[in-house]
């Protein structure tokens, strides 16, 4: 089938992309938009590696099609930083608590986690558990990695950031 | 150096790729592109054993966008990471050995085509009778053979004897004989194999990029397999997610990209998806075993008998090395006087098992700490006490010649206990609450390469200069666990400069020097050794500099902080710049080389001074140790096991970050947890996985956190390079004991198969109630 | 893992989307939330001409409330909504419960509640609470509008009464009596995104000032192809002052009347054994719940 143009908006930029309407969001923002901080773990939606933001809420994007996302904000990695380059105080946090080793899973975890304090700034244990359950790491145990969360969050409130 | 004065070894300093992780710039192997790069996919076989008769892919190569297709005659030479016993092949040839096994490769200019192209390929099976069970495979091996020169579908057998265990068992007071079944699990790393290969006609030379965990050990197997002299080889590892020692090996995604590249003069990359990590494996062995042991009148453990059938799967890989590890476990972390094994690695038409976190560990350390547990009970003391009675001690050499010129394994046990309350606790909770102790160890480097040979493990160069600074290159592979991370502290605590000075060069076996690879928690060990000699060498030029610049004696000099200061007269003082400026520009760059060769110990009997096959396996220059206790919570109406905390304390000697230590201590409980409550890999009659997928195989998720309280002990190796001993595989072996151990306290059922389902609990408590009721 | 090619189509009115369905037939399939069709898509169990996207649908989507005559949920509504909802939550708490339940945070992002109904598998999360509630599924197309109970829509594992061309559109939930509380549980092997081994949902109410069961429904998930309307505990039940003992035996007969199959996740003695023991404690919470609430 002939290829559409269609206009996805990552990160607050604008990306003009041919697409099929069978090309999946996590193969478009890797391959055609060469954003490659989403990653894939398993393309069933079990890892939650590929997760990525749209409008804000957490989805994943091996299970999602390209062409059904036209008109929506897509965050991914990438767009967390600021303009200058200075990380989210999520990514601060991950770093800071030892919460990285491979790394793989952290793209995805960083942003379910940005999804769920916009929701809930102020998560205790259980909700943050509940919030990055769908997410899989065999590397750290996630102890370091609910520390992290539960340390940004507190800097997030207390500094008024967004 | 003073162990208490370090200044950049003990810093919990962030991760040196870090940042690059957080903001998705890691480039991991399926990221990178390369121009005119092509896309490779495997056909994989629908039967676990059949013949191959035909392979016409005519149709396939037709498929516009499609460039080449291969099949196992392209290159039907053996590869294996154990030399001796390679019998592995890049894609199969005349026959399949397990569902999954790769038959047909195909290079198209877009994943898509790849994909539909292998429906194109049309392969003429005859399936021969499947062996599931080792046992079976032993049985039916006159009918039906795995490997044609493999005439009892073994790979290997081994006997190992001690001393005299029948005399001593004569003697014991307390026997106890049980039988144990660990379960076929999987690493179920975040990113799955990936590799892509550049094969350049002119200059005949290739690069692969992978996924992969030992560049030197597939930079060998791509020699062989492509025959091609390892110099015109060139393997480098961006960014990886994770092994556990599934990437310990080569992958048939290395050896097919690499032909395929060669084949079409492109760059190809070959991904697995999920489904083809699960069906390549490499995974745990599913062990059965049979242990005895003997303990005296006053608790002295006296002699361990073992006997060991382990499921192999279809193909050699490291079979061999692990058979001989599980041999290894059983002489610690407690004096055992006298020991035999039996063991045979057989194989069946699985995909194949090889190397796994604490390899050759885990498996009877849950038959010994377990069985330890029970004797305890049977002798009317704690666990604690018996294991304390039993606990190996510094300078200790066992009788298979295993030497710990250093352990606190002791103040482990005593300190998981303490700060766990397993005493006030044990015994002591409602049914269904209850808590378990064990303890484990692990080595820190093997004492031998898996191929004969005198080079040394692990060499580092480092080059100092004004352009660069410091740079350490080593083609060690760090895999998530951090090591570039220790590289740089432990360069910088030498060179006296900081952590964040130091650019590590690694995983690139053109640009970095030789390294053996990740397994066996070797490379902090090794790379520290080699880095220590090195940075001397640096330091010795710079030194004689900088006396020179400061009007001192350079041996009485010490450099800290980035300046070198006279250890008398502290006003004598300069920044450690300034010396390798005048340096280089005296001499040129510095350059130290270091090289690491642990002592080559030997496997021997030392009541008879006789050497003992497969005994050189399970040495290492030194040991790391851990003790957990563990508290389980049984829904004894549902069978479901909840661990509701987690107290352990580990050696890893000195720990150089302490917070990677923490991470890979928390990491390898979260990791055995899994195959304790619920992995297991499942196949059906004929052979085929029935859950290969994250869905229907289940890894923990933070959801199954447990309190976890973990504690480094002081400990510092007076024999080891900064004092350090390994972590990440120690922590893995207690966990399943521990867990199995609760889980008696809480109910009083010794589970002795893996894992501890719901159902398996239920199944056992309600079989309890009956006899109960009956008695 | 990739998909067939296939023509995509995103209405902005259900009278486009009936259109639409009504023209292609058994040639499209419905995409709402994707974590189960595209799936299913990826492992090539289901191949199909076109994909009519849904979500772009106001009318499908929604959960309006009126007080007297119950509560709205459009179809395409996601479950992270019934999540979040606080008349889901104080209304409907079966509902809510098992939304909250459901796979992960991001699949519950995703998903939606008439997918994980028109999906029909018998482990879906929703449908037990849905039926408990006593919903009615709104079934809509060019043909005109149609509604029955939950239970009569699905007719077995992966089989619904949708005829061609025919959308779910909104399920339609009667607003509970003042006394009447509803509950949820689940069991799987592991904690988190799980798919059900064994799901239940249970709505009572009990007369004041005393244990006496005025209503009760018992609906079981999971261990039959069409979602379990318990008679027998009912029958144990209702009229009667609840006791321990009486819990058990109904707990005891509603293992009996379910008929559940073996699978990787679990055998069927198992699936029984947990049924029992859902049923007893979920009668316990719900119990307390209606005594609560009599308060």
């Amino acid at each position: 089938m002939k290829q559409q143009l269609i206009q996805l908006d990552i990160n607050n930029q604008i990306y003009e992309v041919p697409i099929n309407n069978r090309d999946l969001l996590v193969d478009v923002i890797r391959k055609k938009v060469g954003l490659t901080g989403t990653k894939k773990g398993c393309g069933e939606g079990d890892c939650g590696a590929c997760t990525v933001l749209v409008d804000g809420a957490p989805i994943l994007s091996c299970l999602t099609l390209a062409v059904s996302c036209q008109g929506k904000k897509i965050t991914t990695i990438e767009g967390l930083a600021d303009d200058q380059g200075n990380l989210h105080p999520i990514q601060q946090s991950f770093l800071d608590h030892g919460a990285v080793q491979c790394g793989f899973c952290t793209p995805g975890m960083i942003l379910t986690t940005k999804a769920m304090l916009d929701k809930n700034p102020q998560p205790d244990d259980r909700s943050i558990k509940r919030g990055i359950a769908g997410n899989i790491c065999r590397c750290t145990g996630y102890k370091k990695i609910v520390e992290a969360i539960g340390a940004s969050a507190k800097k997030i409130t207390a500094g008024g950031i967004k | 150096m003073d162990s208490k004065n370090f200044s950049q070894v003990g810093r919990s300093v962030t991760r040196i790729d870090g940042p690059d992780k957080v903001k998705g710039n890691a480039i991991y192997t399926d990221d990178m592109v390369m121009p005119r790069m092509a896309h490779g996919k495997i056909k994989r076989s629908p039967y676990a054993h059949a013949l191959i008769n035909n392979i016409d892919y005519s149709k396939a190569l037709a498929l516009p966008g499609v460039l080449a297709v291969i099949t196992g005659k392209d290159a039907p030479n053996k590869w294996g990471i154990v030399p001796q016993t390679a019998n592995e092949v890049a894609l199969a040839v005349d026959k399949v050995r397990f569902h999954g096994e790769g038959v047909a490769a195909v290079a198209a200019l877009d994943e898509e085509t790849a994909e539909a192209a292998l429906e194109l390929i049309e392969v003429e099976y005859e399936p021969l009778p499947v062996l599931l069970d080792p046992f079976e495979s032993m049985k039916r091996a006159d009918e039906v053979l795995i490997h044609e020169n493999e005439p009892n579908n073994i790979l290997h057998q081994g006997e190992q004897l001690f001393g005299d265990p029948d005399q001593a068992f004569a003697r014991c007071k307390y026997i106890l004989e049980k039988d144990f079944y660990t379960s076929y699990v999987n690493h179920a790393f975040l990113e799955p194999q990936s590799s892509l290969a550049s094969y350049d006609p002119q200059s005949e030379q290739l690069q692969l990029w992978s996924s992969n965990q030992v560049p030197h050990y597939l930079h060998r197997q791509l020699s062989i397999v492509m025959e091609m002299p390892m110099n015109k080889i060139r393997v480098t590892l961006p960014a990886v997610g994770g092994g556990f020692g599934g990437k310990g090996e080569a992958c048939s995604s290395d050896f097919c990209a690499a032909l395929l590249s060669r084949k079409t003069g492109r760059p190809v990359r070959v991904t697995y998806d999920r489904y083809e990590v699960f069906v390549t494996n490499k995974g745990r062995h599913p062990c059965y075993m049979k242990m005895k042991i003997g303990l005296d009148e006053d608790g002295l453990i006296q002699a361990v008998d073992f006997d060991n059938t382990m499921d192999g799967g279809a193909y050699a890989g490291w079979g061999m090395v692990v058979m001989f590890y599980t041999t290894s476990m059983i002489h610690l972390p407690y004096r055992v006087p006298n020991a035999r094994a039996n063991v045979r690695r057989v194989y069946t038409n699985k995909p194949t098992c090889g190397a796994m976190r604490g390899l050759g560990g885990v498996q009877p350390r849950y038959a010994m700490e377990c069985m330890l547990d029970e004797l305890a009970e049977m002798m009317g003391i704690s666990a604690y006490e018996l294991k304390m009675k039993n606990a190996v001690e510094s300078g200790y050499r066992s009788v298979s010649n295993l030497y710990v010129p250093h352990t606190e394994y002791k103040k482990c046990l005593q300190t998981v206990v303490e700060n766990s309350g397993y005493l006030e606790k044990h015994g002591k909770q409602p049914f269904g609450k209850g808590i378990g102790l064990a303890g484990g160890y692990y080595i820190s480097g093997t004492a031998y390469t898996l191929y004969l040979s005198y080079k040394p493990h692990t060499t580092v160069l480092i080059r100092v200069d004004t352009e660069g600074g410091v740079t350490v290159h080593c083609a060690a592979a760090d895999i998530g666990q951090g090591c570039n991370t220790v590289i740089a502290q432990m360069a910088a605590e030498v060179l006296g400069v900081h952590y964040e000075d130091v650019h590590v060069v690694s995983g690139d076996t053109e640009l970095g020097t030789f390294d053996l690879g990740s397994f066996a928690s070797r490379v902090t060990y090794a790379s520290g050794a080699a880095i220590k000699e090195a940075a001397g060498q640096i330091n010795e030029k710079l030194f004689e500099v900088a006396a020179g610049m400061l009007n001192c004696r350079a041996d009485q000099l010490k450099v800290k902080d980035r300046y070198f200061t006279s250890v008398f007269e502290p006003r004598k003082t300069i920044e450690w710049e300034k010396v390798v400026d005048v340096y280089t520009n005296t001499v040129g760059t510095l350059t130290g080389i270091g090289h690491f060769s642990p002592p080559r110990l030997k496997g021997i009997d030392l009541t008879r001074g006789e050497r003992v096959q497969g005994a050189n396996i399970g040495h290492s220059p030194t040991f790391g140790f851990s003790a957990q206790a563990i508290e389980v919570d049984v829904d004894v109406k549902t069978g479901k096991i909840r661990v509701v905390k987690v107290t352990e304390a580990g050696d890893c000697g000195q720990a150089v970050n302490p917070m990677s230590v923490e991470g890979q201590v928390e990491g390898s409980i979260m990791f055995t947890l899994g195959q304790a409550l619920y992995e297991e890999m499942l196949l059906d009659d004929d052979g085929r996985m029935m859950n290969a997928c994250l869905h229907h195989y289940k890894v923990p998720t933070v959801m199954e956190l447990p309190e976890m309280n973990t504690t480094i002990v002081d400990s510092y190796d007076p024999t080891a390079p900064f004092g350090v001993k390994e972590s990440g595989e120690g922590p893995v072996q207690p966990t399943i004991p521990a867990i199995v151990n609760a889980v008696y306290d809480a109910i009083g059922i010794r589970f002795t198969e893996l894992p501890l389902s719901p159902e398996k609990v239920l199944k056992a408590l309600k079989e309890k109630q009956e006899i109960k009721g009956k008695l | 893992m990739y998909l067939n090619d296939f023509e995509y189509y995103a209405p902005g009115s259900a009278g486009e989307a009936f259109e639409l369905y009504g023209r292609m037939g058994d040639q499209a399939k419905v995409l709402a939330g994707g974590t189960d069709l595209l799936l299913m898509m990826k492992q090539k169990l289901i191949n199909c001409r076109c994909l009519i996207d849904i979500n772009g649908v106001k009318e499908f989507q929604g959960i309006e409330y009126e007080a007297g005559k119950g509560v709205n949920i459009g179809a395409a509504t996601k479950i992270s909504e019934l999540e979040s909802s606080t008349i889901i939550k104080e209304k409907y708490h079966a509902l809510y419960q098992a939304a909250g339940e459901l796979g992960s945070a991001q699949v519950r992002a995703m998903a939606t509640v008439g997918g994980n109904n028109c999906n029909a598998s018998p482990a879906a999360e929703t449908t037990s609470p849905l039926v408990v509630l006593k919903a009615r599924a709104v079934l809509n197309s060019t043909a005109g509008e149609r509604e029955m109970p939950l239970e009569d829509f699905i007719l077995g594992n992966r089989k619904t009464a949708l005829k061609k061309g025919e959308l779910l559109v909104r399920f339609l939930i009667p607003d509970p009596a003042p006394g009447v509380v509803s509950r949820y549980a689940n069991i799987g092997l592991r904690d988190a995104m799980e798919i059900d081994a064994v799901n239940m949902a249970v709505s009572v109410e009990i007369e004041p000032g005393s244990r006496t069961v005025k209503f009760l429904r018992l609906v079981m998930g999971s261990v039959s192809p069409r979602p379990l309307i318990s008679i027998e505990v009912p029958a144990l039940l209702e009229g009667r002052e609840y006791n321990n003992d009486l819990i058990e035996k109904a707990a005891f007969a509603a293992a009996g009347e379910a008929k559940p199959i073996s699978d990787i996740r679990a055998s069927a003695e198992y699936r029984r054994e947990v049924v029992s023991v859902l049923a007893r404690r979920l009668l316990h919470e719900a119990f307390s719940a209606a005594e609560e609430v009599k308060k």
